[in-house]
Order: C-alpha cells, then sequence, then structure tokens
C-alpha cells in the first residue's frame, strides 16, 4: 500500500501517526507546502507574544518523520490530482503515486476586500512566514490596528499588546466573539482586554486603508481614521478546498465527507480544517477548524484508509481563550437562534460567568469565563449526547465535579464511549 | 496493602483505582499529593512555600459517594488530541499520559477535553497540571497517604476481584 497525505500539520501528521502505528511496512509520504516542518500554527501568537521562541514551535518531535519511516516532502506544493491514475502532480511536476490520498490542506485566512490591503504593513497570521515578517518589523511599530474581533484576531491583538504595542480592534458585529459566545460573555471578555489597554471598537467596519509605501492609517465607515503601522487580519478561515473541487471531488464550504472521512472518491479522504464533517452539537454539517479537530479526524481518517472501517462521531466546536488570566471555553451551540426550544441555564457571580445551553435535556452548548473547571466533565455529557435532568440543579455549582456525573456514567454506561469512564464505577 | 504492591508501578496494565466504598474523603491523598510535588516534599516546609504546591487528585462526592479521582491516563487520551503545543505524550511502553512542562504554553485545551476533569491550572506558572505518577518515588504517594485503603494499584481485573471479594 501506497499512503500519501497532502498537508504536514496537525491533521496530517496524526494520520501519518496512526497509518504507521498499524502498518510497519506500507510506504508513508507527506508533502506540505511549509517553510518549516511540524510546528504547531496556533503557537504563533505566542511566537508573537515573545512567550515562546521558534525552538518551541514543534508539537512533534524534530525526528519525527526520520523515526516514524515516513517520507516527508518539504515546500512541496500539490497542484493537481489524477484520480484515475491515482497519483499527483507537485508544482516542480515531480508525480507522486498513492493507494489511498488524504487532503488536509488546511484553510487559509479570509481577507477583507478594501482599497489599500496591498499596503506593506498589512499581515495575517497563518504561517511561520507571517509571524516571522511581523516580527521583523515589529520595533518600528508604535500602533497596531486589528480588523476582526473573533477569535483569531483577538488572540493577534492580545499577542501584540503583550509586546507593549497600542493596540486598536475593530469588530463588525456588536460584540467580540460573536461566533463563540454570547453577549454577556462577549463583555465581560472585552472588559478584560480594555483593562489591559487594547482597544475594542465594536459596530465599525474597516472602509480603506491609507498610507503610500506603508500603511499610515485605517479609515472606519464611521468616517474615523486610526493611526497604525501596522494592520493584522484576523477574520476567520476559509477551506482550502481548490486541489479537491479541481479534481471533481464534492465541494461544499469545504471538502465534503462521510462518516467515514472518506470524500466522493473511495481512495480520497480528508480531515481537519479543510474538511466539512458533521457537527455533534448542532446536527448538521459544518467545518469545525480547531486543532482537537483536526487531530481526531487526521487519526480516524487513517484508520480507515487502513480499510478498518471505524465511524466517526463528528466532531464538537470548542475554544478556549486566556486573556489576562482570564480564562474561558465555549462549546458548541452557545448563542440558540430558536430560543423557546431551548432550555438556558446561566449565572453570573463575581465575575463568573457559566452558561448551559439545553435541548430536550440534553446539554448542546457551553460557555464558562472566568472559572472553566468543569469543562471537560461538559464536553463528555455533549459529546455523548447524555441525559442530564438528574443533575441540572447541580450544573452551576461551584463545586461542579466529575463525581457529580457518575450517576449518569453509571445509568447509561455504554452511551460513554470512553473505557477509562467504566473504572471509575466499577465499585460506584 | 503488602509494600510490594504499593511499589507496583504504572505499566500499561496496572493503574490506580479507587474504591468508592471504602473512601471516607478525608482528603489525605490531596495532601500527599501536593507534598510530593513541592519543593522540599515536607509538609511543614511545603506551606510556606511561596507558590503553593498543586495537587493533582481530588476527592469527589455526590450522595455521600466519594471518590478520589486523577488522571486516568486514558489509553485513547482526548487531552493529547487537544495538545497543540506538543506538551501531552503518551509513553507507549507504561500507558502513562506524561507532559513536558516546558512545552506547555497554559491554553486550556487539555482542561476543555479532559472527560474527568482531572487536568487544571496552574495559574501562578500559566501552565497545566496532572497527575505525573510520582516519578520521583518508587510508589504513589496517594496510595501511599490512604488510610483507608481505598486507593488501590493493580490490573483491572485485580481491582475487580478484590472488591467483589467483600
Amino acid at each position: 500500500m501506497k499512503y500519501l497525505i497532502i498537508g504536514g500539520s496537525a491533521a496530517g501528521v496524526a494520520c501519518a501517526e496512526t497509518l504507521r502505528k498499524h502498518d510497519k511496512s506500507s510506504e508513508i509520504a507527506v508533502i506540505s507546502d511549509e517553510v518549516f516542518p511540524l510546528y504547531s500554527r496556533c503557537l504563533l501568537t505566542y511566537l508573537l507574544a515573545g512567550s515562546i521562541d521558534e525552538s518551541k514551535l514543534y508539537f512533534k518531535d524534530k525526528t519525527f518523520y526520520e523515526d516514524n519511516n515516513i517520507k516527508f516532502y518539504l515546500c512541496k506544493k500539490a497542484v493537481s490530482i489524477d484520480r484515475k491514475e491515482k497519483s499527483i502532480t507537485l508544482k516542480d511536476r515531480t508525480k507522486i503515486s498513492y493507494d489511498k490520498l488524504l487532503l488536509a490542506t488546511g484553510a487559509s485566512p479570509k481577507l477583507v476586500d478594501v482599497p489599500g490591503i496591498d499596503k506593506k504593513g498589512v499581515f495575517t497570521v497563518r504561517k511561520i512566514d507571517d509571524a516571522r515578517s511581523i516580527m521583523k518589523m515589529l520595533n518600528k511599530v508604535e500602533r497596531i490596528a486589528v480588523l476582526g474581533g473573533g477569535l483569531i484576531g483577538l488572540r493577534d491583538a492580545y499577542a501584540l499588546r503583550q509586546r507593549g504595542k497600542e493596540v486598536a480592534v475593530i469588530v463588525k458585529s456588536p460584540q467580540v466573539l460573536s461566533q463563540m459566545v454570547d453577549k454577556q460573555a462577549a463583555s465581560l471578555i472585552a472588559a478584560r482586554l480594555e483593562k489591559n489597554g487594547i482597544k475594542i471598537m465594536t459596530g465599525l467596519a474597516a472602509k480603506e486603508i491609507i498610507g503610500k509605501e506603508f500603511v499610515e492609517e485605517v479609515l472606519l465607515d464611521n468616517g474615523e481614521k486610526i493611526k497604525c503601522q501596522m494592520i493584522i487580519i484576523g477574520k476567520g478561515v476559509k477551506a482550502n478546498t481548490e486541489l479537491a473541487a479541481s479534481c471533481g471531488l464534492k465541494v461544499e464550504e469545504g471538502i465534503v465527507v462521510d462518516e467515514f472521512l472518506k470524500t466522493s472518491d473511495e481512495n480520497i479522504f480528508a480531515a481537519g480544517d479543510c474538511a466539512q464533517t458533521y457537527d455533534i452539537a448542532r446536527g448538521e454539517r459544518r467545518i469545525n477548524a480547531l486543532w482537537p479537530c483536526a487531530v481526531e479526524q487526521g487519526e480516524r481518517a487513517a484508520l480507515n484508509m487502513l480499510d478498518k472501517k471505524i465511524k466517526y462521531d463528528g466532531s464538537l466546536s470548542m475554544n478556549s481563550v486566556d486573556f489576562f488570566g482570564l480564562a474561558s471555553i465555549s462549546m458548541g451551540v452557545t448563542k440558540p437562534k430558536e430560543e423557546k426550544d431551548y432550555e438556558i441555564i446561566s449565572q453570573v457571580k463575581n465575575n463568573i460567568y457559566k452558561k448551559f445551553v439545553l435541548k430536550e435535556n440534553v446539554i448542546v452548548g457551553m460557555v464558562l469565563v472566568g472559572d472553566i473547571k468543569p469543562a471537560g466533565i461538559i464536553s463528555i455529557l455533549i459529546k455523548n449526547r447524555i441525559d442530564v435532568s438528574s443533575i441540572k440543579h447541580l450544573l452551576l455549582d461551584d463545586n461542579f465535579d466529575y463525581a457529580k456525573i457518575m450517576p449518569l456514567v453509571a445509568k447509561y454506561k455504554d452511551k460513554f464511549k470512553l473505557e477509562e469512564c467504566k473504572d471509575t464505577i466499577i465499585t460506584y | 496493602m503488602t509494600k510490594d504492591l504499593l511499589k507496583k508501578k504504572k505499566t500499561k496494565d496496572i493503574k490506580i483505582y479507587c474504591d468508592i466504598t471504602k473512601c471516607v474523603g478525608c482528603r489525605s491523598c490531596e495532601i500527599a499529593c501536593a507534598v510530593e510535588h513541592s519543593k522540599s516534599k515536607d509538609i511543614f516546609s511545603a506551606i510556606k512555600e511561596k507558590a503553593l504546591p498543586k495537587k493533582r487528585v481530588k476527592a469527589e462526592n455526590i450522595n455521600n459517594k466519594i471518590i478520589s479521582l486523577h488522571c486516568q491516563h486514558c489509553e485513547d487520551a482526548p487531552c493529547i488530541k487537544a495538545c497543540m503545543s506538543g506538551a501531552l505524550s503518551k509513553d507507549e511502553k507504561t500507558g502513562a499520559t506524561l507532559q513536558d512542562k516546558d512545552k506547555c504554553v497554559g491554553c486550556w485545551m487539555c482542561v476543555m477535553s479532559c472527560p474527568f476533569g482531572a487536568i487544571v491550572q496552574d495559574v501562578e506558572n500559566h501552565i497545566a497540571v496532572k497527575c505525573d505518577l510520582c516519578p520521583d518515588r518508587e510508589d504513589f504517594a496517594c496510595v501511599a497517604a490512604c488510610p483507608t485503603g481505598a486507593l488501590f494499584v493493580g490490573t483491572k481485573e485485580e481491582f475487580e476481584k478484590k472488591v467483589k471479594k467483600k
């Protein structure tokens, strides 16, 4: 068997590792168009902030590919797939054949369509090159405008504020993190950011980027101008689906896969930020461009490339952020559209906010700000779709811990998939 | 518990179990764990350490049923999948879920995904903290400190056999 993986980040590497674990002899190759191997994209803002250096960017041992006898192509871009011949072609025209192929092509930053975007000093933070370029310029920069108040924009802003820069975040929505949390949580998080010197400007959008060669100002749609020498676009990502689409695979917002992470071609699989999978909490197909989902999908895709036919239950959107010591975690549906179909259990107390969103006694979403302890326990209640009616009254308890769900683990033993859950209740 | 059993270290099949019927919630395990992870490893010095040592085990209860719970070192560990800095990994020989503190950046993705709530925040050092199976000693501090014999080291079969006997 010849296994080929396009993409060397979370999903691609997890797939390669799992393939090798189960198949010691087959040929496995990973192609990456990056200049730096095995780095964690999520760590780039930590690099920007100056809290780590490049040597800490690795999420696997530097010798991972050698150790696992995996052929690795660095700085190579796959440009086409010939599904009939079962081969791919690289930009340098090298052809590589495969028996099973994984597309882990990831995602790219969404850009904004405003005049002046091509000026020097406008960046996105997605690849190591972006971070390096920003840092090269940073000592000449005092003021930075971040376009986008989502997770990416705020993480970028937080990082650059830690470098002592004057940072303003321009947010189109009336609140920050509008995809991730509700208004209440957003106001707590925004307050923490503002308290630490990050200016949050909601309900505004950039209209024009002004400057000669370099960025000098950004004009907002209310006529206000903000002086800045650097602009970071942190507007979220879109799946890299070009390669899949060009060879006729089914593509919607992402590459469409079935419950085995297989695309519309039986020899081609997809995982990670480029793949549109089933969302457990929402009950619909969606891209959850998140590290844990990418790893899980990469592993699961590998098992199915090995023909083990193991279903992937789907992904759960979940995010964790920590700004100036205020930790927040969100999961699943945090802002239901039709409120009447949902039950909301929430509380704000001493700047700690907890919110649980339930549908027919099953938790489908959660927001925690300031106290994130119960997050993981709630995650298994969401993932395994457990009826929580008997412990509902405990959800807001400061001491909510695993013991509180033990009666549920005992009652719905078969629903809890993790074997170790069963170990805890042997004597329950 | 015999001394030999105390000395058993984690291997793929051996782990620490808690007999809920025997746990009284005395929190001896919590204290022993914190002391073991202090600089001095001595309780009277430990309580004076600037950053108080952190426990990685917790006595938790519901309806008078108490469990001493720590990292279960899951075979298919969700925390390792979630760890985006490569700080968490699986020791293939012992089955232990290990943490490289130097690599942890405190993103709390592991806290978000641990089904047991067994990974906690060390806010002072901004890193995650979890059971490391006491690398500095031959046995486990929590098990050694358990006065009721609720904590047990062995295989699942051994534990099941032991609790059935009663």
